[in-house]
């Protein structure tokens, strides 16, 4: 008896196990469940420093999309991003490529425009920034000051 | 100083002038190198040299500039969604003080003009958009990468935005206007703009 209670324990534990395991990762894959009932558009930028895909589209420091891929178009980064249906994004809207403090991961920071017009689901983003190498920039000053 | 060096750089933006570098030069290029070798001559002009004649420098190098920036088109830009909310009263008074600030910031910086060189290193057009790309090569031997924006307006083409080293002008005035007018008002946005083009 006492060993079966103790198997029935152990089962039991793993199946509890697993159930947490499955709510984590629903829960977590919830974020990209949602992304799907989106709509897409694109930009192209010179560099993207790193911008990986599944990285965050920010509006006013919120995450409010995802990009959902970069392919090299033209020596070019052709980058897909993904946001929710009722979310416009202006013809004029310009999409940056930020890093987390000064030396952290990549994201899009995007600041609306004052267009009327809206960009069309597997529309264009016109007005894009390129990521700014910092190293580049620190060593013209240096340079600069000899 | 490292600020200085980097304004050097900056009041090029306004300019573009300097050698042609042969390849992808098309109308977009061609008006730009126009307008910047008319300023240049200005700027360099030995009877517009003098302390007494700036003034007049000054005021031909502002008409030649004005003739090739699309200011409503910036300052639209600039104020991104709060250009809807305005009057057209509100949105005429803006646009003029949006290109004072930009000349009051810009003008002595153009003055500062010694020689670089610059080299356009090509444009892309698409449809009634184009971008050109330009290299101003200072004496530091370090080059600054500037990258115009233009919109095609009959036949001419004007620019609506300027990017150096991969900073928009037009998106760094949008984040400022942005958060003066979302912290205080549009009104307030209007008082610091009128402050600081009086200061100069």
């Amino acid at each position: 008896m006492k060993k079966f209670d103790l198997e029935l324990a152990v089962g039991l534990f793993i199946i509890a196990g697993i159930v947490c395991l499955g709510y984590l990762s629903i829960k977590l894959g919830k974020l990209e469940i949602v992304g799907e009932r989106g709509y897409e558009i694109y930009g192209v930028f010179s560099n993207i420093g790193g911008l990986k895909i599944g990285s965050s589209v920010e509006i006013a420091g919120i995450s409010v999309g995802r990009i959902k891929s970069i392919t090299l178009n033209n020596y070019q980064a052709h980058v897909v991003l993904n946001f929710p249906k009722g979310l416009k994004i202006q013809e004029d809207a310009i999409a940056s490529v930020k890093t987390r403090g000064l030396i952290g991961e990549k994201y899009i920071d995007i600041t609306p425009g004052g267009s009327e017009k809206d960009i069309k689901p597997g529309g264009r983003i016109r007005e894009t920034q390129p990521a700014i190498d910092m190293e580049e920039l620190i060593s013209k000053f240096v340079f600069g000051k000899i | 100083m490292h600020l200085a060096y980097f304004y050097r750089g900056l009041l090029l933006f306004f300019l573009v002038f300097g050698m042609a570098v042969p390849g992808l030069a098309g109308e977009p290029t061609d008006q730009i190198k126009q307008t910047t070798d008319k300023i240049l001559s200005f700027v360099s002009d030995p009877a517009l040299k003098a302390p007494s004649k700036t003034g007049e420098r000054e005021k031909v190098i502002r008409q030649t500039a004005v003739e090739r920036f699309d200011w409503e088109e910036m300052a639209r830009r600039s104020l991104g969604r709060h250009w809807d909310q305005r009057t057209a009263e509100e949105k005429k008074e803006f646009v003029h003080l949006y290109s004072d600030l930009l000349e009051r910031t810009y003008m002595d910086k153009v003055e500062g003009y010694s020689g670089e060189k610059v080299l356009y290193e090509g444009e892309s057009v698409d449809g009634g958009y184009a971008t050109v790309k330009v290299k101003i090569a200072t004496k530091k031997n370090a080059d600054i990468h500037v990258q115009y924006r233009l919109k095609k307006e009959g036949n001419k083409w004007l620019i609506y935005d300027v990017s150096i080293e991969g900073v928009s002008l037009v998106n760094n005035y949008r984040m400022q206007f942005n958060s003066i007018i979302i912290q205080s008002s549009y009104e307030n946005l209007v008082k610091r703009l009128r402050d600081k083009v009086n200061q100069k």
